[in-house]
């Protein structure tokens, strides 16, 4: 309801994730881990209808 | 103006009773979706409100308890240099415009604000946009940092642009209950701005933040703080803000694109007429057939204006007079309402008549989507001072873009939402003991966009306006900009630090450039056989045969195999190689019309960014010079017609240009550290102010310590 889950992860895979998070300008960890779960998700969810795309953008005025 | 449904049969009070109990049960709190196709799922306009009113009620008896234990669980201590911050943006304000407008006197409270500390130009993002700039303001990152890199983003699998800022997903589980369905479910809404916002990272240190219409936080952040929502909550349709025009005038007259225009039909009278609001989609039903209420509009011609019906309530307009908010709530369900808000306008009313809807906002007392945090913030800012815009970009451009409306309407509106904003500020400055504030006002912004065209001979939108009665309405802005600046002055303390900011200027509009037309005309993009490019969304492309082309507002990206859905130009040394070859063909491409420079330099974002979200970015972007700016009809994805073109809309200035032509501005009451600084240095600046280390992913440096206070 509040907007997180929390997932187990092994201690070595965080520590790894935790030195390269901060390399890579993340800022965090967890922000780390969401975005590459993020771009696998990318990969298979499915594209958004054209005509609710198209609708959505109608009214931001630096476009006709 | 409200109305409420009657329900009466058992049968209804028992349905209402099932779908409070499912919609208080239900998971996620005033989350609802707005959004065209998937339709309008929220748990109820009375659940919201109970829902509401409960969380708010647990939030003030646990204050205590939650108080605690943050002071118990903080893990970093630190010790503040001062007590309150305050950041006062005015988007948009111009550097040269401020600096000789202090020359002539005409600003006195930024001069003393100057006098007092320091003036310098900000220099801002590449590219030099709001969502941009704002984001790193918040974060203080480079985009490639926090993801935000235009208005618009391209999924690369099918090359249409979306919202880059915000994920608004649609309800997909439902309860069926004969032709009604139950969302089960809250809609997927995220912000997709990254990093970490300085508010956030003050309220990990117990300093409270409040947040007034900073861009990019929508949905609102969560921290130790309040924030209002802006860019780009949408409004009741689910859209960036479309208007109404009802008419009477026959549909083949000229209406250009942009809005929706509804037929008024006599009602048996030749003073009455009638029409259907439409509101947002319903997704309760299957099909997600739009809510609607009647509208009745019953006109005096003699006295130039009418009275308004809409589903039993009325208000009284006048022609050209824009009315106050007026409150619409549209029937979800039995029980069930949505609430938005709108201003109307009678544009004419003689042989035709007109009635101008502004775009419909959603309410803020009971918001249907996310907006503020805590979700009752925004209730509380309705409660203090009424009504209030609450749509992202909530100052109607496209309707004077159209001359649905004029000047003088849109002025009245924008400073009606200035003043909205002002009285937010007022509020917070009384209410805030420690910790920070930022209040952003729009108003400079998109008074330099509507109004350019009038302090600059010869622009093309100002053709055949002579005297305009607003030619002076870019320095009327900014005249009070700076009665807000004193107003804050005299408020404030003597140990706060005041920042006010812009986050880039503005310049010339007059000539659009199609870069989609001018890969065309290079042999970088290719049309599908019989196609003539005049279809919107590069719809008219064969992307087999294509290598670049432009999506959003800032640049190029090149169609790369294993990244774009039908990409052929390969990674690495070709990818490298065929942007540096564009790149250098639009590096001072000529406008042979005028002569002028178009483009400065296309900068290649590979080395322009840092950080782990580069690869999100326009390949190339574009830095225009003075008087140009990526064309309407590139915009929208049209490929056909001339690279250059006039711009002739009301909207005839802007900032999406070459970003060191269009610096903003910085003030403190206290001198800083630098001669030259950057937007992202404003958020290490203020972690340093309340005694915080700034992050070591941050790109800005801090430019007021202790040394200066």
């Amino acid at each position: 309801m509040f907007g997180t889950t929390k997932i187990k992860l092994d201690s070595g895979l965080v520590e790894r994730i935790r030195k390269f998070s901060e390399i890579a300008g993340y800022s965090s960890p967890e922000e780390f881990i969401t975005h590459a779960l993020e771009k696998e998700l990318a990969l298979l969810e499915d594209t958004e209808d054209e005509e609710e795309i198209k609708k959505r953008l109608q009214g931001l005025g630096y476009m006709s | 103006m409200t109305t409420t449904e009657q329900t009466t049969s058992p049968a209804r009070v028992w349905l209402v009773l099932v779908l409070l109990a499912a919609a208080v049960g239900a998971p996620g709190v005033a989350d609802a979706y707005i959004g065209p196709g998937a339709g309008f799922a929220v748990l109820g306009s009375f659940a919201v409100l109970f829902v509401t009113m409960i969380l708010a009620g647990i939030s003030i008896l646990a204050w205590p308890f939650r108080t605690l234990w943050r002071m118990v669980r903080r893990r970093r201590r630190s010790k503040p240099l001062v007590k309150r911050t305050i950041f006062v943006g005015f988007d948009g304000q111009d550097a040269r415009i401020t600096e000789r407008m202090m020359a002539e006197g005409k600003l006195p409270n930024f001069s003393r604000l100057a006098e007092r500390g320091c003036y310098r130009r900000l220099r801002t993002t590449f590219p030099s946009i709001t969502p941009v700039a704002w984001s790193s303001f918040s974060t203080g990152t480079n985009p490639g940092r926090h993801n935000i890199f235009d208005f618009l983003d391209r999924d690369p699998r099918t090359y249409l642009p979306r919202l880059s800022s915000a994920h608004i997903g649609s309800v997909e589980k439902f309860l069926k209950l004969g032709k009604l369905r139950i969302p089960l479910k809250k809609p997927d809404i995220r912000l997709l701005r990254k990093s970490k916002p300085w508010w956030t990272i003050l309220g990990e240190h117990n300093i409270w933040s409040t947040v007034i219409r900073v861009p990019i936080t929508f949905p609102p952040d969560r921290f130790y703080g309040a924030q209002l929502g802006a860019m780009c909550i949408p409004d009741l349709l689910g859209t960036q803000g479309t208007f109404m025009l009802f008419t009477t005038r026959p549909d083949d007259e000229a209406f250009q694109e942009g809005g929706v225009r509804v037929t008024l039909s006599p009602n048996g009278s030749p003073s009455t007429y009638e029409a259907k609001v439409t509101g947002p989609e319903n997704a309760f039903f299957e099909g997600n057939p739009p809510m609607e209420l009647p509208l009745v509009v019953d006109v005096d011609r003699a006295a130039g204006s009418a009275r308004v019906s809409i589903n039993g309530s009325t208000a009284e307009v006048r022609t050209g007079e824009l009315s106050d908010w007026v409150k619409l709530d549209f029937p979800a369900i039995p029980g069930m309402k949505v609430g938005g808000l709108t201003r109307l306008m009678l544009t004419e009313v003689d042989d035709n008549v007109s009635l101008y809807m502004s775009p419909i906002n959603i309410e803020p007392g009971k918001p249907a989507m996310p907006i503020s945090h805590p979700s009752y913030y925004s209730s509380y800012l309705e409660k203090k001072i009424g009504p209030f815009a609450t749509l992202g970009l909530a100052e109607d451009t496209w309707a004077l873009n159209e001359k649905v409306t004029d000047d003088g309407t849109f002025w009245n509106q924008t400073q009606g939402i200035d003043a909205e904003r002002e009285q937010m500020l007022d509020i917070a400055l009384d209410t805030l003991r420690s910790g920070a504030l930022v209040t952003v006002f729009d108003a400079t912004d998109r008074v330099n966009h509507m109004y350019w065209r009038y302090i600059e001979d010869g622009h093309p939108a100002a053709a055949g306006i002579e005297e305009p009665a607003f030619a002076d309405a870019i320095e009327r802005q900014y005249i009070r900009n700076d009665e807000i600046v004193g107003r804050v002055l005299d408020r404030i303390n003597d140990d706060d630090v005041l920042f006010v900011l812009s986050d880039h200027g503005c310049t010339s509009f007059r000539r659009g450039v199609n870069l989609n037309a001018w890969l065309l005309r290079e042999g970088y993009l290719t049309l599908k056989e019989d196609a003539d490019g005049s279809e919107p969304w590069l719809q008219s492309v064969d992307w087999s045969k294509t290598r670049a082309y432009a999506v959003g507002l800032v640049g190029i990206f090149l169609n790369v195999r294993g990244r774009e859905a039908h990409g052929i130009v390969e990674p690495g040394d070709d990818t490298a190689a065929l942007k540096a070859e564009i790149a250098g063909k639009l590096k001072g491409l000529v406008d042979a019309e005028t002569g002028d420079v178009a483009i400065n330099e296309a900068f290649d974002t590979d080395t322009l960014y840092r950080g782990p979200y580069k690869g999100n970015a326009p390949d190339l972007l574009m830095g225009y010079n003075h008087g140009y700016r990526i064309s309407w009809d590139c915009a929208s994805g049209v490929v056909a017609g001339a690279v250059f073109t006039d711009n002739v809309k009301a909207w005839s200035g802007d900032h999406i240009v070459d970003p060191r032509l269009v610096p903003g501005i910085m003030l403190c009451n206290r001198e800083v550290s630098s001669d030259d600084p950057h937007i992202t240095d404003m958020a290490p600046t203020v972690l340093t102010l309340f005694g915080i280390r700034p992050a070591a992913h941050m790109d800005g440096k801090p430019i007021l310590g202790k040394e200066s206070l």
